[in-house]
């Protein structure tokens, strides 16, 4: 489904992201994990549009998507969240949502009939009339998936949707992920809490300074020495 | 909500009934008063869908509003042809200016204050080519002809007849203004905004939405500049392409409240009286009066109300129908 070759990008000196190769499949839930600064975030931007590549290439489904704005990658099904959450915050939660959902319904009636089905499975419904800017962070992390949810996409790109939320809460959004994955559609998530993205991911990429260090299971990942050494330091 | 939902419509029922009514019984004076409000009002509305809606702060909206009162004029004093037709050819040609400053700033990337800066400047740029242009009247501008009450040349005898033109142009707009609010568009709009990063991750051609607001904005204030034109009969380069007009309009829509229908036309209905009969009352005795009056009500609006008179009536609305819920709850 999705194919990247080559993939690099330079900050000036720095190299965010080097030559890093990998393919998920349609069906599939790929976990990008790697320490700070590894370049999962730039990675995102890449995918979704948002930064153009200094080389490489994007293929989603056979058609490479290099120099496509993000809208236009969000219209073939790619849609990405942001780990800093960006909500719309003079805007109710269900406008917030019909945004996306406007991205395949174009009447107003369809984009909020969407919307409100998406507010139910990212349980925000009863906050339908609150603005944005009323929200805890825990309601803001459901709508940022709510709103990329409306977009109808099949592949997601959850940038730590997890992070910051309380044991419970992550419990409800590791559900919701592996349910909309069994309705069909692929995810790639990066995620910094282990359990998380060991509980998900069908298979897991581990970058280190923007290459690609291991990729494997979740359980061969945990028992690979140089993945041990980038997180734990030197002494594996 | 259900109460006051009522007595909102009742509002605008008792409103519209006042507007429609006003020539009928009020002096010349006072409907110049009103023809004053409804053309800020409707300049504000056309203002609010660039700036308001995309968020997108134009200070020099006084250019479209020229090349209507210009083209329309110039059409109308010079080869005769009526300002009712004339004012769509304004519109036009307002509307591929619009198209022109949008895509070039937009394409761009520019914001805030760089685009603000932008519109200032092309507007003066159109002060100084307007000056220069002897073709059109140079620096002394342009007349326009009187030819006797003839509604169908947007002339008429009494200010009457300009104020039912003026009325169902605000009419019009205010109804055009909520019918892009209500659909993907003004969905669209808004999210640009409010957050564009957020907006394109979710389908929205930013750049796209933006330009055609930026053409719509465009048309409809230069349709404004045609009515400016034949009401005043007379235009030059500094009263209608000059900053005077550009930040008049911005005012109403910033202090009625940014971004909503109604908060242009609340800011024009409540401060044009302030600003005309001020300088009616004080004008003559304490020159100068009116402008402090004038500053001194803007200023105490703008620290009171932050988000305009709109946005503390929904603010008290909010207030309500929470205590109304809470009131239910027990
Ligand atoms: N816009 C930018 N300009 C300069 N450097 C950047 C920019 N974005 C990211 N970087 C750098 O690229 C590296 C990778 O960052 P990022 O992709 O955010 O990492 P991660 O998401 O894995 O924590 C970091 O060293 C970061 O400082
Ligand atoms: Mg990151």
């Amino acid at each position: 489904m999705l194919e990247v070759s080559k993939l690099r990008r330079d900050f000036g000196g720095l190299t965010a992201v080097h030559d890093l190769t990998f393919k998920v499949e349609a069906g599939e839930i790929v976990g990008l994990i790697g320490p700070n600064g590894a370049g999962k975030t730039t990675t995102f931007s890449m995918l979704a549009g948002f930064i153009p590549p200094t080389s490489g290439d994007i293929v989603f489904q056979g058609k490479s998507i290099l120099g496509l704005k993000p809208h236009q990658v969000c219209k073939l099904g790619v849609t990405r969240t942001f780990q800093i959450v960006q909500p719309f915050p003079d805007m109710t939660i269900l406008e917030n949502v019909m945004v996306g959902a406007y991205a395949r319904y174009t009447g107003t009636v369809d984009a909020r009939r969407k919307a409100l089905e998406v507010l139910e499975r990212v349980n925000l419904a009863h906050k339908a009339n609150t603005l944005g800017k009323n929200l805890n962070l825990l309601e803001l992390k459901r709508l940022e998936i709510g709103k990329a949810l409306a977009t109808e996409p099949s592949l997601l790109l959850l940038d730590e949707v997890a992070a910051g939320l309380k044991d419970a809460e992550v419990d409800n959004i590791l559900v919701l992920v592996r349910q909309l994955n069994k309705e069909g559609i692929t995810f790639l998530i990066v995620e910094h809490l282990m359990k998380v993205i060991m509980n998900l991911s069908h298979r897991v990429i581990v970058l280190d300074f923007g290459q690609m260090i291991a990729q494997g299971t979740p359980d061969e990942i945990t028992k690979d020495p140089a993945v041990l050494e980038a997180y734990l330091g030197k002494e594996a | 909500m259900k109460p006051l939902l009522k007595n909102s419509s009742i509002l605008l029922a008792v409103i519209l009934l006042v507007a429609l009514t006003l020539p009928l019984y009020a002096g010349e004076y006072y409907i110049h008063i009103g023809v004053m409000v409804l053309f800020y009002a409707y300049m504000a509305v056309a203002w609010n869908i660039l700036g308001g809606y995309a968020g997108q702060h134009s200070l020099g909206h006084s250019l479209f509003m020229g090349i209507g009162a210009y083209t329309s004029t110039y059409l109308f004093s010079v080869m005769g042809i009526t300002p009712w037709l004339g004012m769509w050819v304004g519109g036009a040609l307002a509307g591929v200016m619009g198209l022109f400053v949008g895509y070039l700033c937009f394409r761009y990337g520019l914001k805030g204050p760089y685009f603000a800066l932008v519109t200032i400047a092309l507007a003066e740029a159109a002060v100084y080519i307007a000056t220069n242009a002897e073709g059109i009247g140079g620096a002394q501008g342009l007349s326009v002809a009187w030819t006797g009450n003839a509604p169908e040349m947007m002339q008429f005898n009494g200010k009457g007849g300009y104020y039912y033109v003026i009325l169902v142009m605000t009419v019009a707009a205010i109804v055009l203004s909520t019918w892009i609010i209500r659909r993907r568009f003004g969905y669209q709009l808004l999210a640009v905004r409010e957050n564009e990063d957020a907006a394109e991750a979710l389908g929205v051609d930013t750049l796209r939405v933006k330009v055609q607001a930026s053409i719509i904005s465009a048309m409809l204030t230069a349709l404004g500049g045609t009515f400016f034109a034949q009401y005043f009969t007379y235009i030059n380069p500094r009263n209608v392409f000059g900053e005077g007009p550009s930040i008049q309009i911005l005012l109403f829509a910033i202090i009625g409240g940014l971004g909503t229908v109604w908060g242009p036309v609340v800011g024009a209905l409540v401060l044009v009286p302030v600003a005309e009969l001020s300088r009616g009352w004080l004008g003559g005795s304490f020159s100068g009066a009116h402008i402090l009056l004038y500053g001194t009500v803007m200023v105490l609006v703008m620290l009171f109300m932050p988000n305009g008179i709109v946005g503390l009536y929904e603010k008290i609305r909010q207030r309500i129908q929470n205590r109304n819920e809470k009131s239910e709850v027990a």
